[in-house]
């Protein structure tokens, strides 16, 4: 009794300190949660030499973050934050800078440092479906969007961004294309035309896991849904077609919050889990997507992960920063006014 | 006398702090968002100083362009530059692609930057930009407000509707309102005969169905959205049960339909019906509903004019209580609704966490506090000012 009672007050103890805001603060990673950030705990966080390391997870929303820098209450110190962004909040000092003198600057692929982010792993979104239940499926987005061949119902994000290119691809658009036309009101409206045809036989997912669900429950034939999920569904078991042809790519990368009390060790945090060693061992626990570019590019982590998108990335369209930013307040409006009609 | 007023003023005190620290001042300060118009001030204060007393004719005098390529330049520097990019993108898309264009080659540009400017970027040499980035000047604009209800400010003043292919958000608030309105109905109608019976429930039994009631809040808001996912899904069991019992052949698409948004937001706002009611019912006095049957009315009429009349507050707090809360939903139309069936607290969410677009969320919430502040308002109307929530019975 006397035993459990002292384990009460420790966890109780232990609770007020997780909730309190301590003076001297461990050094903090936020990523995106779930079984990845497990992973990264064990390879990446806990092999850190520079002291002890916290983790937390977000939903890659970056209004409480602005809301931190603006109030100067800093809690977070790295956080891993997708390209749009990190380009907007390093514009708006919402992160520091690099300091690539404590972290190489060379070890990334092509684009992987950026003025305030430091390369982490890439994510994308290709077609896929179950072949228990459909045996032929669509390999390109014209196959997606040819309702005649593929008979059934269909599942995009509900958003502007990857759904307006694949509508463009789905109308003939090659994708190197993509984004010149997409610039047009003549292309914007060529994609909505795109969209308008395939309305009936489309729904629209919001979060990661429902392309999964979607499928799984027989609620639509055909996805395009996150590779990562989808692969690792693959090596559940699934009988999942993955359409490595219709891919959208992009890259996340770590940054740091501007105004961490920690920055110095959060540059060193920072160099060490993109390492070549961390990341590997990473890539032995999942099919990650390095940006670190000797881990993508060594046989050995390719030839273990036959499902790691870097294997595929070819053929691909890398989802393009720049012109969401400007475009996208804009499309976005659109696109809702679409869906709502 | 006067000291009773003090002690009581000073012990209601924290209640009033903590109202006007978590209501009041929330309140306030969302509203004055949806009308804040910081940034270019902010950003550009010489180029706002310079552009003051341009009449807006042609193209701003000189000092006006170089205070523009100075500022924007010293802006991308010290990484400040980005809010007031998305400020002026917001009303027009492309003006971020020009002032990150200026601002990266500011250092290269030369006197006279009426010149350099309008080499580098045609659209410096069109009046419709600067006078953009002059009313952007603030304090205050109406630029929010007014995209929240699809408008927008017309080139030559005024006001006009914005393109047909834009228009979202008036179509949202009758939505949200058509919505908000079935669900509060049905919570009604079916809360009554329960609060009803749980009323007249002798003492351990009315205890049992009261927990009843309250035991679906135990679980989230988000949990109960998922199990309406599940059950009716295509090859869930409430299309397998009717499949089996031969009421139909195929599955029916029920999961991203009007319906189950309206079946879900009824199942997770039920209990805030039934509860007021039923503490309403509790406390009615049995002696008129005799009193009624000793003057000869019969079930019916104790019933229309006696009994429903009196549990009339609860009824109304019921209501008001769902409606209230039925209105800010977003967790349960976003999991079990369609593309059609998204109501306005899913996009203040978006503006809020994704576009980190303040004015915007500010301004859907100044509307919709406005929408529900005047059913409020209309419902104490129609009852002649009996609906005070709450349930004074």
């Amino acid at each position: 009794m006397r035993r459990l009672l002292g384990k009460l007050a420790g966890l109780a103890i232990g609770v007020f300190a997780a909730v309190m805001p301590a003076e001297a603060r461990d050094l903090t990673v936020v990523a995106g949660g779930g079984a990845l950030q497990d992973h990264m705990r064990r390879t990446l966080f806990s092999t850190f030499a520079g002291g002890p390391v916290v983790d937390t997870a977000y939903d890659y929303n970056v209004g409480p973050i602005r809301a931190m820098v603006q109030a100067r209450n800093v809690t977070w110190d790295v956080v891993l934050v997708e390209a749009p962004d990190l380009i907007r909040g390093c514009e708006d000092g919402i992160f520091e800078r690099i300091d690539y003198s404590v972290v190489d600057r060379g070890k990334f692929m092509p684009g992987g440092a950026t003025t305030c982010g430091a390369g982490a792993i890439g994510w994308g979104v290709a077609v896929f479906y179950d072949e228990a239940r459909h045996a032929n499926g669509p390999a390109t987005f014209q196959e997606f969007w040819d309702t005649q061949r593929f008979p059934g119902r269909r599942t995009l994000r509900r958003g502007a961004r990857i759904t307006l290119e694949a509508a463009l691809m789905g109308d003939g658009v090659a994708p190197a294309d993509v984004y010149r036309v997409l610039a047009t009101p003549a292309g914007q409206a060529r994609a909505f035309a795109a969209l308008d045809r395939l309305r009936p036989n489309l729904v629209f997912w919001t979060g990661g896991q429902q392309p999964i669900e979607l499928v799984n429950s027989g609620e639509v034939a055909y996805a395009l849904g996150f590779v990562g999920r989808t692969a690792n569904g693959i090596r559940a078991g699934a009988r999942y077609n993955l359409r490595w042809s219709t891919l959208l790519y992009a890259y996340d990368s770590w940054a740091v919050v501007r105004g961490s009390a920690n920055a110095a060790a959060a540059m060193r945090l920072i160099q060490h889990i993109t390492e070549a060693g961390p990341v590997t061992e990473l890539t032995k626990l999942w099919p990650i997507n390095p940006a670190t570019a000797s881990v993508a590019n060594d046989p050995d982590v390719r030839a273990r992960n036959p499902l790691m998108m870097t294997n595929h990335q070819a053929g691909g369209l890398e989802i393009n920063t720049e012109f969401w930013l400007e475009y996208g307040p804009d499309l976005e409006q659109r696109f809702a006014s679409w869906v709502n009609r | 006398m006067r000291r009773t007023n003090w002690l009581a003023a000073l012990l209601i005190a924290p209640l009033m702090l903590l109202i006007l620290g978590s209501f009041l001042l929330p309140v306030g300060f969302a509203l004055f968002t949806a009308v804040a118009d910081r940034e270019v001030a902010a950003t550009l204060p010489r180029t706002r100083a310079a552009l003051a007393a341009w009449d807006g004719v042609g193209l701003p005098p000189e000092p006006a362009f170089a205070a523009m390529a100075q500022e924007l330049g010293q802006a991308l520097e010290d990484r400040r530059i980005g809010d007031m990019a998305q400020r002026l993108n917001f009303e027009r898309t492309g003006m971020r692609g020009l002032l990150l264009r200026t601002a990266r080659a500011a250092g290269r540009l030369e006197a006279p930057y009426a010149a350099s400017m309008v080499a580098l970027d045609a659209r410096w040499g069109e009046g419709d930009t600067w006078l953009l980035v002059q009313r952007a000047g603030g304090p205050v604009t109406p630029l929010y407000l007014l995209r929240a209800m699809d408008l927008q400010r017309a080139p030559g003043g005024g006001v006009q509707a914005v393109a047909a292919e834009e228009a979202l958000y008036r179509q949202l608030f009758w939505r949200t309102l058509g919505i908000s309105l079935a669900v509060t109905a049905l919570c009604v109608l079916l809360a009554y005969p329960v609060a009803y019976t749980i009323a007249k429930l002798s003492a351990p039994w009315s205890a049992v169905a009261l927990m009843l009631v309250l035991i679906p809040f135990w679980s989230s808001v988000l949990v109960r959205s998922t199990a309406w996912f599940v059950l009716l899904q295509r090859e869930g069991p409430v299309n397998q049960a009717m499949m089996a019992l031969g009421l139909i052949d195929a599955p029916v698409q029920v999961v991203g339909t009007r319906i189950a948004v309206v079946v879900a937001l009824v199942h997770v706002l039920l209990p805030f019906a039934v509860l007021p009611m039923h503490s309403v019912m509790k406390r009615l006095d049995g002696i008129y509903l005799r009193a009624a049957a000793s003057l000869g009315a019969n079930g019916v009429q104790r019933f229309l004019r006696v009994y429903l009349p009196m549990s009339m507050p609860g009824v109304l707090a019921g209501a008001a209580m769902v409606f209230l809360l039925a209105v800010g939903m977003y967790t349960a139309p976003a999991l079990v609704g369609g593309d059609r069936d998204q109501m306005v607290a899913w996009f203040i969410a978006y503006f809020m966490n994704r576009e980190v677009n303040w004015g915007m969320a500010a301004a859907l919430s100044a509307y919709l506090l406005a929408m529900t502040g005047a059913a409020i308002g209309l419902a104490r109307v129609l009852t002649g000012g009996v609906a005070t929530i709450g349930g004074r019975a």
